[in-house]
């Protein structure tokens, strides 16, 4: 068994998933190719845990095709696909040493003794816990726990690595400094994985691609930078970090109109007749003293956030609310104060816009 | 169900090791898979319904058939019923059922409730071996305490003076010996629902200044409540269906359950006993679907965020506590100590000489010790074959892919037996299984259908406890082992049946002690061949060798004891050896 495995492509074509009347997933396209580490990122009941257990095998899609590699997985069970999975409560088996459980998946398919444990050790040397071979998973840590879990569900070398919410039961710094740990690992064995969590922080941290789901459906695939400066919805714009919306009415050609101002966007405007809402990241707001913007606003609250503040401001003129993230330098320098007056700009570059 | 075809498939499973096959012969790693196609799972499962149908719904229906027909076989409505109620039965048997089975009731949930309000809410020392006391009755038939009873306040009991003339052989003889031995089951349930208290709440109660009187009642009763009502129900059921403890000191005062025996034994009128069964059938049953529905709306008021209640030192709280337990625990000191202590004593009350003679039981009626023989082999029976469907079957309902509409279907034939009391149990294993048309009737009168009929009997706790003790594991489990290229069954081996051993233990225990005592299911079904201890007390009672059936009583709950013992010894190893990956788990 080499140490570097061939990660398989893995073709999602058309999946659908009924419970009952309820539609789970609806026409879910989508290719994830070998070495990849894409992520399922979503609201709690979007449907993400659904699509990794119909890739697992674990649950049945009412229709749609899945293929691994050349081969058609569609209706194999479990047991005949070929992949590895973490579960979100690691599901280690208590009472079995950390040995055993990483040897648990060699010796259901019949490996030689000195095979397995070479390759246990092996394993054990890669997620970083020879010393602690023979203890059981109830005498270890979160964190140790984890990466028992990851060991075993690497030893049979899978094409394909499922994670299932694999960080979400730890504590904040052990989770930081297991993302990056997974993700290198993952990197040097090739494996193709997918990941799914409600952590956004986390998919954009250790992602190549982002898959961001609502309510069954697929709303953007695309690399971390892309589904955060290019939201392909007003969901996936407000699931991902902070938004503005503003609402406002297209006018001619680029032109649309905010309250009785009319501004020209450069993003081009979605194919909608009626409203639609423009979206501006807090961070992209410029703020200017007072007197000198296009648009007057009062401050309401300030929110200390360390390394940067959030700004509430009122636009007194269209009686809309903003968040603007300030760093402290420029708060002094704009001598942000609660009741303050200040102005603002809505740099055009920086506008995205949906149909509303 | 899978749609998956089998044929096209088997290239992917584990390439190397599997054994070359000839053409017309499916591979063994392909049958290997076979066996754990959904559809094989859901088959099995469908078995376990056939068998649990063959077992308890089969003969129940042929029992309410019986009592809608005369003796001829034909159909008569409810001319049967009406006949038993215009003799005068509904007013003496089913009244007197349900007033003596409801102050027991009574009585017993109280005295439980406060043992274990004794037992959790104080800090008295040894409660470990208070508990033990406090369910030693268990251990015991229920004919024990009556028999012990007439050695205490008998014609010629020691303490019959302390009657002021009342007789124990009627209602208070009843109700003493079914408080007896129905007393440990409430206090388990309450204890359960009592021991894992939030001590938050204490605390709140604390912190707003209530006194311990009004803690007691807005924080200890309402913790309790379902375990209460659980008590109840379960207690009178229990009281209602026996049959033992009327029978040995009933005296003229019918109940339903002793009119059955009456019918069936005494008159040989079967759809008479029928009939007198159906009546016995629906407080059983309405207490059971009560219940259901209680349990139902309960909810898990401890999580894991609850912080155990410690009691704090309090002598005053101590002292009422000790006060609660002493009358329980002399009580029933009192009935084993008279019952050990009769068995010894060469001819009451003439010859107080202690003697083994009452242990020579090759000397009177009622099988001798080819009965006892015949109890352990039903009991070791019952045990092995009954642990092993229990738990294969809650396995499949709990940890294998199912349709919802057949683990339903199985849960309601599991728990079913809860509703329905041993006699009318055994009496319609008579009319299903001695019918000339049923093809398996050669095994009327084995040990073997005593065998399957004590299994059906207590089934239900059985199949609650694997239930339980399977939801526990983690619900991954098979999902881990199938990635990993472990069949369920292999996941079973390794890992679920290590798991899962203590409720195996528990589940072992309950069975072997429950065959060995029990009387209802069983006094119509015995053989010639197949004569029972439990049953050999009522015979020996009946004919008056009312010593031996003491010893022979005392024999019962010694072996019951020394079960216990070795499954103490065998939980305490397991516990042992397996520590190590227990820590943190519980």
């Amino acid at each position: 068994m080499s140490q570097k495995t061939q990660g398989s492509r893995l073709e999602i074509q058309g999946v659908n998933k009924f419970f009952g009347d309820f539609c789970a997933l609806k026409d879910i396209n989508l290719t994830i190719e070998p070495g990849e580490l894409v992520c399922f990122l979503g609201p709690s009941g979007c449907g993400k845990t659904t699509l990794l257990r119909i890739i697992a095998g674990l649950e049945r899609q009412s229709g749609g095709l899945l293929h691994q590699g050349e081969t058609d997985i569609s209706l194999k069970p479990p047991r005949e696909r070929d992949f590895g999975i973490v579960f979100q409560s690691y599901a280690l088996f208590p009472n079995m040493t950390v040995t055993d459980n990483i040897a648990y998946g060699l010796r259901s398919i019949g490996m030689p003794k000195a095979q397995v444990r070479s390759r246990v050790d092996e394993l054990l040397a890669l997620v970083g816990l020879e010393d602690q071979a023979s203890k059981y998973p109830a005498q270890l840590s979160g964190g140790q726990q984890q990466r028992v879990a990851l060991a075993r569900a690497l030893a049979p070398s899978p094409g394909l690595l499922l994670l299932d919410e694999p960080l979400s039961a730890l504590d904040a710094k052990v989770r930081h400094h297991l993302r990056s740990e997974i993700r290198s690992l993952q990197k040097q064995l090739g494996v193709t994985t997918v990941m799914v969590t409600h952590d956004q922080e986390e998919a954009l941290a250790m992602a190549d691609r982002v898959v961001v789901m609502n309510n069954g459906v697929i709303e953007q695939v695309g690399t971390p930078l892309d589904i955060y400066q290019q939201p392909a919805s007003a969901f996936v714009a407000s699931f991902i970090g902070a938004m503005n919306f503003i609402d406002s009415s297209p006018l001619n050609g680029q032109r649309v109109k905010i309250g009785n101002r009319e501004l020209d966007l450069i993003r081009p405007l979605p194919a909608a007749d009626g409203c639609i809402q423009l979206a501006i990241r807090p961070e992209d707001v410029h703020l200017l003293p007072s007197g000198d913007g296009e648009w007057e606003g009062e401050v309401l609250a300030l929110d200390y956030l360390g390394a940067f503040i959030r700004t509430h401001i009122r636009l007194s003129d269209i009686e809309l609310d903003l968040v603007v993230d300030v760093d402290p330098r420029s708060a002094r320098r704009l001598d942000l104060r609660v009741g303050g007056c200040i102005c603002l700009n809505l740099p055009s570059d920086a506008l995205h816009c949906f149909a509303a | 169900m899978s749609v998956f075809d089998p044929g096209k498939s088997s290239m992917i499973d584990s390439p190397s090791f599997s054994t070359p096959a000839t053409r017309n012969w499916p591979t063994l790693a392909e049958l290997r898979r076979r066996l754990t196609d959904r559809w094989v799972f859901a088959l099995l499962l469908v078995i376990g319904c056939v068998v649990l149908t063959l077992l308890v719904l089969a003969p129940l229906y042929t029992l309410l058939s019986k009592s809608v027909e005369n003796k001829a076989g034909e159909f008569v409505g409810l001319e049967n019923f009406a006949h038993y109620l215009s003799s005068g039965g509904i007013e003496s048997a089913f009244f007197n059922s349900l007033w003596v089975a409801g102050l027991s009731t009574v009585i017993v949930v109280s005295l439980a409730f406060m043992a274990a309000w004794a037992l959790t809410r104080t800090r008295l020392p040894f409660t470990g071996w208070l508990r033990g006391v406090l369910v030693l009755p268990i251990l015991a038939p229920s004919l024990l305490p009556a028999i012990s009873l007439v050695y205490l306040f008998g014609n010629q009991g020691v303490l019959k003076s302390w009657l002021f003339g009342a007789e124990i052989y009627g209602p208070i003889g009843i109700i003493m010996g079914s408080c007896f031995w129905t007393f440990p089951h409430a206090l388990m349930i309450l204890l359960t629902a009592m021991d894992n208290a939030d001590g938050r709440h204490y605390e709140a109660a604390t912190a707003l200044k209530a006194s311990p009187w009004r803690t007691f009642w807005t924080v200890t009763v309402p913790g309790a409540r379902y375990g209460l009502v659980s008590a109840g129900f379960v207690v009178f059921t229990l009281v209602i269906t026996d049959f033992g403890v009327p029978k040995v000191i009933g005296g003229q005062f019918d109940v339903l359950a002793t009119d059955i025996y009456k019918q069936v034994i005494g008159q040989q009128k079967f759809e008479m006993g029928a009939v007198v069964s159906v009546l016995l059938l629906l407080p059983a049953m309405l207490a059971f679907i009560a219940d259901r529905y209680v349990q139902r709306k309960q909810s898990a008021s401890f999580t894991a965020r609850s912080v155990p209640y410690r009691p704090r030192q309090d002598r005053m709280r101590d002292a009422i506590g000790a006060l609660m337990l002493t009358p329980t625990i002399v009580f029933i000191f009192a009935i084993i100590g008279m019952a050990v202590y009769a068995s010894f004593v060469t001819f009451w009350p003439y010859n107080l000489q202690l003697s083994l003679n009452n242990y020579q039981f090759g000397r009177m009626d009622g099988g001798g010790w080819g009965a006892y023989i015949n109890s352990l082999k039903m009991a070791l029976g019952t045990m092995l074959i009954g642990t092993g469907l229990v738990f294969f079957n809650a396995w499949l309902m709990e940890r294998t892919p199912q349709p919802k509409l057949l683990t339903g279907v199985f849960q309601f034939l599991s728990l079913l037996p809860l509703a329905v009391p041993g006699l009318v149990l055994g009496l319609s294993y008579i009319f299903f299984f001695n019918h000339p048309d049923n093809p398996v009737n050669g095994i009327y009168g084995t040990l073997f259908i005593l065998i399957l009929c004590t299994i059906t009997h207590f089934y239900a706790v059985s199949h609650l406890t694997a239930v339980t003790a399977l939801k526990q594991l983690d619900q991954e489990f098979e999902a881990v082992g199938e990635s990993l290229n472990a069949s369920r069954w292999r996941v079973l081996f390794t890992v679920t049946l290590p798991l899962c051993l203590p409720a195996i233990l528990d589940v072992a225990l309950y069975l072997f002690v429950n065959a060995m005592t029990t009387v209802s299911a069983v006094v119509f079904l015995y053989g010639h061949d197949s004569q029972l201890a439990s049953v050999a007390v009522l015979n020996m009672d009946e004919a008056g060798d009312i010593a031996p059936a003491a010893a022979m009583a005392i024999l019962i709950t010694a072996t019951c004891a020394v079960a216990k013992l070795i499954q103490g010894v065998l939980r305490f190893w397991v516990d042992r050896s397996t520590r190590a990956w227990r820590q943190g788990m519980e």
